[in-house]
């Protein structure tokens, strides 16, 4: 590569430190990590390079590095350093700062990056949700928790469909994709090298390319197990397939629901045949799948956080980005199944608290979504189609 | 002179069916009354008390001791009267072969071969202690007073530990004030457990320890006049302010320390030129000062620019010099000879290579300044530690991980290919770098390597008064540093009595100076003990015996004392030696030198080993009864190698016969007359290696054994022998499974060239 003046930044480096990759100034360059990565190719390896890049605080290199979105974060490199570093940590370190500063509004990423920004965070979809309930409430006759004349509880007479909960979730959940979608294509622009390569052998359409990515390594997740595949580290094999893709399943199964109520809901108004009403009967095959959908949700996300709290903490830190996200999905999780519970028990206040709460958590979890860890899909997912266009399998 | 000899037997240790019985009967029948008594003893260790009784009845003096090696468990045999050991175990019958090349199955009866080989061995070990006798004691009143030169961190420590070992110490420093170089050093590098941390010197603590100690005589601002004599009775003259001073010594410690290396050498890389480029020590004194600091500093370890500018200006240089020379030589007549020999010129041993030997020095360095800066500026700097070789040693790789660990210290191997002006200060250019591609870097300061140059390669330090010259004699292969071989011998130089300690041995970190000091100390302890008893101190420790002159004959040929490796022979204004025998090392060179003979140790002589080449029964029949050889072994490598292939039963062929000598440095030419005249078809000399990577046990050794080959090839060839029949062979210790087929090799080779025609005259 051509000679470029490069400028050392101390305070990018001691951002990523305070970002999970303390141990980033440990590394001597043996690169015995490289070696030990299984999924680094022989003719790429990392992460040696990026743990120079962290120590130097080459920002632009470590942001625009396609190997970051590579690492399955196995640990393997952790556990067979000799100095004591965690590369793994670094890379995840590296990530969190993609998430970040990769899309606008910053700020956003910044509140997203330490546990200080949270009371904020939370507090704006808190008021959002509350004021809607506020609303509702006023329209009949300051009933903050109605009943129906059975008994029942219907949550879509405090938080109604057509104009509060539809509206500000599409507008939410569109408004996320269009800024992931443009950091997506910013991180592609990234990737790409200066000049043009030549990709010499067999070629596939990025459509396909997408439809490979998406199978092998988004629905069944085979990378987890590549992963594994590398040197004997003495440590437990951890089942991070099993509980990643039960996850990813179970919210497949969730926006699968979710789709069709929105279809019949909105679809019946046109078509009365497919309308749907909620809330549905408990042996609806659509409420078994939701069901069936959250008990899974519980059960990935049990075996993920157990795993995380039996690492070895000498060569595998969880940083806040980890915790974030696995937080926000039990908290969705949870309150969704429990508001099911309360309101089948004709618990009139913990019935609404809770839903109220779980709006909270899932616009969290869609609003914040770019510079969240969850934001690993689209990015993971574009470093993945980056490098199989340039002939690389991962 | 051995004339009662008691000859033991050791049977636990002679296998092979040799007949001992016959051993014994026919020494005894040879020599006669020489031979007092001799003794079967089924097992030699356990009769150590019989000996002892057998010395005290008999009244014997000597004690001839056949067995194993002489290197199996000496110190068992320690008698007041002469010792010796016939090697009848690892170099007869275990390394036995038999004569047609086929393995040796020990039987009930030994062959004619071996039993023959068994009984020379035995007869040249009575004809050994027959020629030998007990030295006289050498010892001398040894000053118990060591004399440091140099008061830096090495001298003042090494004075210190001198003092509270109850020795009086004379410390003589150059400059006004003690502490040397560590005066202008911020803090120092690790001193001690845990070596991860800097700490500070404490140097004026250390300063005043000494200046308050009274058994420490501190003369400042003074330097060596002269050393004349010999350890435990030296007298150094010490040019004071105040007129020369002298001081009885015992021993001396060098602890003179470096000098930095000239600005001139690292010009290339803008030293001097611009302001913005440093070296280390400068910035260590912009620490100390507390001036403004930058905010982005290059610490450059790779400094091939200026060595390769060097090399190309060095270059361009002979080329100039070769044309001069061609010139002048068609111009001018060659000088006039007989003009008076010119007075002693130093040479200046300063090279680029100074910097080179001091990359740990600066490596350890640069990772403590660095640190010092991101301290300093409460870690709002960038330090960029550019290297090219990151050394960092030993336990000292502990502070290394420490001074990596701070965010401003960043890292990676580079090639600095340009410093030059430009942004807002100076970019440097780095090629071939751990980051994965070339960069260039903008930083407001550069700090360059500080070349360590000992000052014994730019002054002369101890000013001998030695027939050798007033200074270390330089081997060319240590660029000035005061050393000899410090793995096997450390500490030594090539003059007893004075020791090396700190970064005139090696550019040296702070804690090494102080181990180097310590060590220093024991090592001049040792020799002024050894003086005082005496004895010999290192390699042949404990060795009493000394080189005793025929004055009668001398030629005053200098050639002894030209050639003692150690310079311990001075002589008078004829021409004739002067012993020092507290300065000698025992190693016989200079006997091996004497055309005349007339050197000798009491134990170790010229007529000694000739009696005992001519004990050696050599038959007349060359096709039946083969050739005969004679190896003369190095002692201290190559007789060990022997014997550790007898041990693995390793074997050689059976028409050799070992003599052991001090050093191949001892051989002196008449023993090779002595065994071509009795018959021996070849002589073969096993020694140490020579030349740059030399083991030899006295340096200069086997070298000069080489040199004199040529004489010796000369003297045969007018004798009408071919020279082949005379050979050197180089051996290291461990290389016991290649010395046999050495051995094997040269016999071949000699059977090849048929029989020595003196053979049977």
């Amino acid at each position: 590569m051509a000679q470029c003046l490069i400028k050392p930044d101390i305070d990018f480096a001691r951002s990523l430190s305070e970002a999970g990759g303390e141990s980033l100034k440990k590394c001597y360059q043996c690169a015995t990590c490289a070696v030990a990565c299984p999924m680094a190719p022989a003719n790429a390896p990392y992460p040696r390079k990026e743990m120079v890049w962290a120590s130097w605080g080459l920002k632009d290199k470590l942001t625009s590095d396609v190997d970051i979105w590579l690492c399955h974060n196995c640990g393997n490199c952790s556990d067979l350093c000799p100095r004591g570093a965690n590369p793994a940590d670094v890379m995840s370190a590296a990530r969190n700062t993609v998430y970040k500063t990769l899309t606008e509004p910053t700020c956003v990423g910044e509140l997203m990056s330490k546990p200080q920004g949270l009371p904020i965070l939370f507090g704006i979809p808190a008021l959002l949700w509350l004021i809607v309930w506020w609303l509702r409430a006023g329209f009949n006759g300051g009933t903050w928790f109605p009943t129906r004349a059975d008994g029942s509880i219907v949550f879509g007479d405090i938080f109604y469909g057509d104009y509060t909960i539809d509206p500000i979730f599409m507008l939410t959940f569109f408004g996320a994709l269009f800024i992931i979608a443009r950091g997506a294509m910013k991180l592609w622009k990234m990737f790409s090298p200066e000049g043009k390569l030549t990709v010499v052998g067999e070629k596939k359409c990025w459509v396909w390319h997408l439809w490979d990515v998406l199978v092998e390594e988004v629905i069944f997740a085979t990378h987890f197990d590549d992963c594994q595949k590398g040197p004997k580290t003495g440590k437990p094999e951890a089942g991070r397939r099993v509980g990643h893709t039960i996850l990813v399943w179970a919210f497949c199964a969730l926006a699968f629901v979710t789709a069709v109520v929105a279809l019949g809901h909105w679809g019946g108004k046109v078509i009365p045949a497919i309308e749907i009403t909620t809330p549905l009967k408990p042996l609806n095959l659509i409420k078994i799948i939701a069901n069936v959908g959250a008990l899974m949700l519980v059960v990935g996300l049990a075996m993920l956080t157990i795993r995380r709290f039996m690492e070895n903490k000498k060569t595998h830190t969880s940083n806040y980005y980890d915790w974030y996200l696995l937080g926000v999905i039990w908290a969705v999780a949870l309150t969704g199944i429990f508001s099911q519970i309360f309101r089948l028990a004709e618990a009139v206040g913990p019935a609404f608290l809770v839903y109220y709460l779980h709006l909270v958590f899932v616009w969290m979890l869609f609003a914040y979504l770019p510079w969240s860890k969850l934001g690993h899909l689209v990015y993971r997912t574009v470093a993945l189609l980056h490098v199989r266009m340039y002939g690389r399998k991962y | 002179m051995a004339d009662k000899i008691g000859v033991y037997f050791d049977l636990a240790n002679i296998g092979g069916g040799v007949d001992v019985q016959n051993l014994a009967d026919e020494a005894a029948k040879k020599w006669g009354d020489l031979i007092c008594l001799t003794k079967l003893l089924p097992n030699l260790a356990e009769s150590v008390d019989e000996i002892s009784r057998d010395i005290a009845e008999q009244g014997l003096d000597g004690v001839l001791l056949c067995g194993s090696s002489p290197r199996v468990d000496p110190e068992r045999y320690r008698f007041p009267v002469m010792v010796d050991f016939v090697n009848l175990r690892e170099q007869c019958v275990l390394s036995y072969k038999n004569p047609d090349g086929s393995a040796f199955i020990p039987g009930d009866q030994a062959p004619a071969a071996l039993q023959g080989l068994a009984l020379d061995y035995v007869q040249m070990g009575v004809a050994k202690m027959q020629k030998g006798s007990l030295p006289d004691s050498a010892a001398i009143t040894a000053t118990p007073r060591i004399l440091v030169i140099g008061g830096g961190w090495t001298g003042l420590t090494a004075a210190l530990e001198a003092s509270s070992m109850d020795y009086d110490v004379v410390l003589v420093e150059k400059d006004r004030e003690l502490g040397g170089a560590v005066r202008t050093m911020p803090e120092a590098s690790p001193l001690g457990p845990l070596w991860e941390d800097k700490c500070p010197t404490n140097l004026q603590d250390k300063i005043d320890a000494v200046q308050k100690n009274s058994r420490i005589t501190v003369y400042l601002e003074s330097q060596m006049a002269k050393l004349e004599g010999q350890p435990g009775e030296y007298i150094a003259h010490i040019a004071t302010k105040s007129g020369e001073k002298e001081e009885k010594i015992g021993t001396v410690i060098l602890a003179t320390g470096w000098v930095p290396l000239d600005q001139k050498y690292l010009a290339p890389m803008g030293l001097g030129s611009n302001p913005k480029v440093v070296t280390a020590a400068e910035f260590g004194k912009m620490l100390v000062k507390g001036e403004a600091l930058p905010k982005r500093v290059a610490f450059v370890l790779d400094t091939t620019i200026a060595k390769d500018a060097i090399a190309k200006q060095a270059e361009e240089e002979a080329k100039a010099k070769e044309a001069a020379e061609a010139e002048q030589a068609s111009a001018e007549a060659p000088a006039a000879e007989g003009e008076e020999a010119p007075a002693y010129v130093k040479a200046d041993l300063e090279s680029f290579k100074h910097l080179e030997y001091s990359n740990a020095v600066n490596s350890v360095g640069m990772l403590r300044l660095a640190n010092t800066l991101c301290e300093k500026t409460g870690d709002a700097s960038q330090s960029y530690i550019l290297y090219k070789n990151m050394t960092v040693p030993g336990i000292l790789e502990r502070f290394y991980k420490k001074m990596q660990d701070r965010l401003g210290v960043m890292m990676t191997k580079a090639d600095v290919t340009a410093i030059k002006d430009g942004g807002n200060g100076v970019v440097v250019e780095c090629k071939n770098t751990l980051l994965g591609h070339d960069f260039d870097l903008e930083v407001d300061l550069v700090v360059l390597p500080t070349g360590l140059v000992p000052t014994t390669a730019k002054e002369v330090t101890v000013q001998f008064a030695y027939r050798q010259g007033p200074e270390f004699p330089d081997l060319e292969l240590f660029d000035g540093y005061a050393d000899s071989n410090y793995i096997c011998f450390p500490y030594e130089t090539r003059r007893t009595g004075v020791y090396a300690a700190g970064c005139v041995r090696q550019p040296l970190t702070l804690d090494a100076c102080e181990v180097d000091a310590r060590g220093a100390v024991l090592k001049a302890v040792q020799c002024l003990e050894a003086a005082g008893r005496g004895v010999a101190v290192h390699p042949r420790a404990l060795d009493n015996s000394y080189p005793i002159f025929n004055f009668v004959r001398c030629t005053q040929c200098k050639r002894c004392t030209e050639e003692c490796p150690f310079g311990a022979l001075d002589d008078d204004e004829k021409g004739t030696p002067k012993p020092n025998p507290a300065r000698c090392r025992r190693c016989g060179t200079c006997f091996g030198a004497c055309p005349e003979r007339v050197i000798s140790f009491a134990n170790y002589n010229i007529d000694q080993i000739g009696s005992m080449i001519r004990q050696v029964q050599v038959p007349a029949d060359f096709k039946k009864d083969g050739p005969r050889v004679l190896i003369l072994a190095c002692e201290n490598d190559a007789y060990p190698a022997l014997d550790m292939a007898g041990m693995r039963r390793r074997s050689w062929s059976p028409y050799c016969r070992v003599i052991p000598v001090r050093c191949l440095g001892s051989v002196n030419a008449i023993w090779i007359s002595d065994a071509m005249s009795k018959g021996f078809d070849g002589v073969m000399l096993l020694g140490c290696k020579y030349g740059d990577d030399y083991q030899c046990h006295f340096i200069k050794g086997s070298e000069i054994c080489n040199r004199r080959m040529q004489n010796i090839a000369e003297t045969l060839n007018r004798l009408g022998v071919q020279p082949e029949r005379v050979e050197q062979l180089e051996v290291a210790i461990d290389e016991y499974d290649k010395v046999p087929d050495m051995i094997d090799g040269f016999v071949r080779r000699i059977v090849a060239l048929g029989p020595n025609p003196f053979k049977g005259m």
